[in-house]
């Protein structure tokens, strides 16, 4: 509806509440019926009437997309012009504008009334959608559209001069019908109302429960009522005392209790409003820039579920991932767990998975999601970016394994291969010395002891090759003894505390672990003219640590040569640090973390 | 003398069972892996298992568990392990606290026929052999050469010697002096070091090996 018109529209009921008001208190047309009846008499339809119509506009104002406004204002008229649910309570207004109105023409007997009373149906929908103004569950639908039958219905035919009670009815129509609906119609809208209550989330709670304590005095002041009349045909009617007299006159007053209605709707829209104010603030803390967890902590305090999750959309994985970049599967439809998925014209940014009970909430899940969705975008990049870090971690340390099976496999080679045929050409070598020796011929025994000697020296370079590539003891008897090894043949001496308890590491981790050891011993005998280094290794609950210690002049920059470059790389890419501390003149200290696997 | 070879290499088994049998040495069975070896020894009761430390399927130490199950279920089969490196730990694994029937002798060893035969009849007859790379890679610490400063260059040697599993005739005809002067040089060397003096041979194996590795 357009701004202009609505308004026009609001500020014409104003008016017409306002004349309706002075109808009540000046009497202008002067109304027989009117004049005769005392104040407390309208005053009981007027004021709840009122504040129906008064908080109906500005529920209206406040949220103009929501019929609560409309329905509350309709509810409004039909009370201030004094239509009851039923002849019985019809006030003298109400006959006087039905007398001006409609005594012309062909009798219509209860038009007025039943057209009147519709608003009593409107309270029930009212009472149904609140807040959201939609009916969404069934049966509230068939209570509310049942209501809009029968209310019009029973008007017609109990208006006194139409059919009448006394007059001859349908015979299908029993008056009980009226009594039973206008019993049962609260007790079910209650019930409605509560089990909304009890299902729904924080937000939805905090909008019903205005309403529920308007509901309370009117509730409390009909049952009895309605309890009576339902055993009236029972046992009989009461003659006296404070049954007969008191329950009537609750009755009586009971429209005016009705007042406390729209001011708990009210309440409640503006509580519901409250709820986007926390969305408003989500967006104002936005500005300052959140992480992906401290967006999804807020997305939850905001929509009032601390169960909230995001989850984000990594083309890379072609699925949702959590904030650490893992692979994460979205709840199924009916599950206890309900998904938005957010999305830019072709691809998925992010979901939000929150708990069911706030898909009553569309507009607050939406108004929240439009909030954050270009922070959502951008937390999504951070996570692929997260995910892709992941990846590229995980390809290192894979890398890093490759090569050093690699190692292990062209050691295993050389020995399998080149050093078990060169040993047995050796063995050959001497089998024929031998046999040359046995035949006199000196000459061909010292040719076959040349070739000896050449073989037996490409045997010593062959071992130290495989040795470089992958010390065999290292898979023989592990990190202790193979750097225990390293550190025998080092012209400096060489200290070794180790404690793995007898445990073998990974296969690739002791090989790092090896490699940092002999290139930090390499470098301390080379260039730190160190007469004592100190190589410490042990394990501290879950990483091992490996301490390579000299007395030299210090001064080793990591940055400066590939060797310790090289190794800070190895080490990081299973998980480790390498730190170097190595002062002028103070020695250098190299200190190695690794998380630990058992091997 | 009755030997077995053990090793995953057809060509090197043959080779050296030609050469041990043209020294003389009875081979009685080749295996080439470690169980169908134990199940030799049980059966041919050998005096002598000449085995690589590598076999299948591990092709990591089978050799040297072999070696030690064979040391303690048949205490009078000598043990001769071959390997294409030689190791400290292995070594002082492999000779644990006794030293007697077993041998530890880098693979290229057999390139020196004469000392190669020599260890091994030495095993094959109760003492023992330590591979002279083990030894030197000891003497040639940093810590090592403070402890044994004080010897001469005569008395290094005769330690070397010692070390590897020689006896006094072997390391006097070696060195080309009388026994008489090898035991001066010993005597001096155990005083030097503050060594126990020990009269058998290979038991003075151990007590230089330790003596050297202690750090």
């Amino acid at each position: 509806m357009i701004g202009g018109l609505r308004r026009a529209i609001q500020a014409g009921i104003l008016a017409v509440v306002v004349l309706i008001w002075v109808a009540y208190v000046s009497n202008p047309l002067h109304f027989p019926g009117l004049a005769a009846s005392p104040p407390t008499y309208w005053l009981k339809y007027a004021l709840p009437g009122s504040a129906f119509a008064t908080a109906g506009l500005i529920a209206w104002w406040l949220r103009p997309r929501n019929r609560v406004g409309v329905l509350m204002v309709g509810v409004g008229f039909g009370l201030l012009i004094g239509v009851g649910p039923h002849p019985a309570f019809q006030s003298p207004i109400s006959r006087e504008i039905e007398n001006a109105l409609f005594n012309w023409g062909p009798p219509r007997p209860g038009l007025f009334l039943s057209l009147g009373s519709l608003w009593v149906a409107m309270l029930f929908q009212l009472l149904l959608a609140f807040p959201g103004g939609h009916l969404t569950s069934r049966l509230s639908r068939w209570l509310v559209t049942s209501l809009y039958v029968f209310v019009p219905l029973i008007g017609v035919l109990e208006a006194p001069g139409g059919y009448g009670l006394d007059q001859s009815l349908p015979v299908w129509y029993a008056p009980q019908i009226a009594s039973l609906l206008y019993v049962a119609s609260p007790v079910l809208a209650i019930a409605l109302i509560l089990r909304r209550w009890l299902l729904g989330g924080l937000a939805r709670r905090r909008s019903l429960s205005p309403v529920l304590w308007a509901l309370a005095p009117i509730t409390f002041a009909l049952l009895p009522w309605t309890l009576m009349n339902l055993l009236v045909p029972i046992i009989g009617k009461p003659q006296s005392g404070p049954v007969s007299s008191v329950i009537p006159t609750l009755a009586t007053v009971s429209p005016l209790l009705l007042a406390a209605l729209p001011i708990g709707f009210l309440v409640g829209l503006l509580r519901s409003g409250l709820d986007m104010t926390s969305v408003a603030s989500l967006v104002v803390k936005l500005s300052s820039g959140l992480l992906p967890e401290q967006l999804q902590s807020a997305l939850a305090q905001a929509l009032h579920d601390p169960s909230l999750r995001v989850a984000y959309w990594v083309p890379a994985l072609d699925s949702f991932a959590d904030l650490e970049g893992r692979p994460l599967d979205l709840p199924t439809p009916g599950s206890e767990r309900a998904v938005s998925i957010l999305d830019d014209a072709t691809n998925p940014i992010a979901a939000l998975i929150y708990d069911a009970s706030l898909l009553h909430e569309p507009q607050l899940v939406d108004t929240a999601a439009a909030g954050v969705w270009m922070a959502l975008e951008n937390a999504r990049l951070q996570v692929q970016l997260r995910a892709q870090l992941e990846e590229v971690q995980q390809s290192r340390a894979r890398l890093v394994d490759a090569g050093q099976r690699e190692r292990q496999r062209v050691e295993r080679d050389l020995h399998d291969g080149a050093q078990q045929q060169l040993v047995t050409l050796l063995l050959s070598l001497q089998v024929t010395k031998a046999e040359a020796i046995k035949h006199a011929d000196p000459k061909t025994a010292a040719l076959l002891e040349a070739n000896t000697e050449a073989l037996k020296q490409a045997l010593f370079d062959l071992r130290e090759l495989a040795r470089g590539i992958h010390p065999s003891i290292l898979t023989e008897a592990g990190l202790i003894p193979a750097i225990r090894s390293l550190c025998e043949r080092s012209p400096i001496q060489v200290e070794v505390r180790g404690d793995l308890c007898d445990g073998r590491l990974a296969p690739s981790l002791e090989a790092t672990l090896y490699f940092v050891a002999a290139e930090a011993i390499t470098n301390a005998v080379k260039h730190s003219r160190a007469t004592h280094i100190c190589v410490s290794l042990q394990r501290v609950t879950d990483r091992v640590v490996l301490e390579i210690a000299d007395d030299g002049r210090g001064g080793a920059d990591i940055s400066a040569g590939t060797g310790l470059r090289g190794l800070s790389d190895r080490v990081a890419a299973v998980g480790g640090q390498l730190q170097v501390e190595s002062d002028s003149g103070g020695g250098t200290r190299i200190h190695t973390e690794i998380p630990s696997h058992d091997g | 003398m009755r030997v077995i070879i053990a090793d995953d290499s057809v060509l090197f088994r043959e080779g050296l069972a030609r050469l041990l049998e043209g020294a003389g040495f009875d081979v009685v069975g080749q295996a080439s892996n470690a169980e169908h070896l134990e199940q030799l020894v049980a059966a041919q009761r050998p005096s002598l298992v000449i085995l690589d430390i590598r076999m299948p399927p591990t092709q990591t130490d089978e050799g040297l568990v072999a070696a030690k199950r064979i040391r303690h279920q048949h205490p009078q089969v000598s043990v001769l392990l071959l390997s294409h490196h030689v190791e400290t730990h292995h070594a002082l694994e492999l000779l644990g606290q006794s030293p007697e029937r077993v041998g530890y002798l880098l693979k290229d060893r057999v390139g020196d026929l004469s000392e190669f035969l020599d260890a091994v009849r030495r095993v094959g007859n109760g003492g023992s052999a330590v591979d002279p790379l083990v030894v030197s890679q000891l003497l040639g610490r940093k810590r090592s050469r403070d402890l044994i400063d004080d010897l001469t260059d005569r008395e290094r040697s005769v330690l070397a010697q010692m070390a590897e599993g020689r006896s006094n005739d072997a390391i006097a005809s070696t060195l080309k002096i009388s026994p008489k002067t090898l035991e001066a040089h010993i005597g001096t060397i155990y005083s030097k070091l503050g060594l126990e003096p020990a009269t058998a041979h290979h038991r003075r194996v151990l007590a230089v090996l330790n003596y050297l590795r202690s750090s």
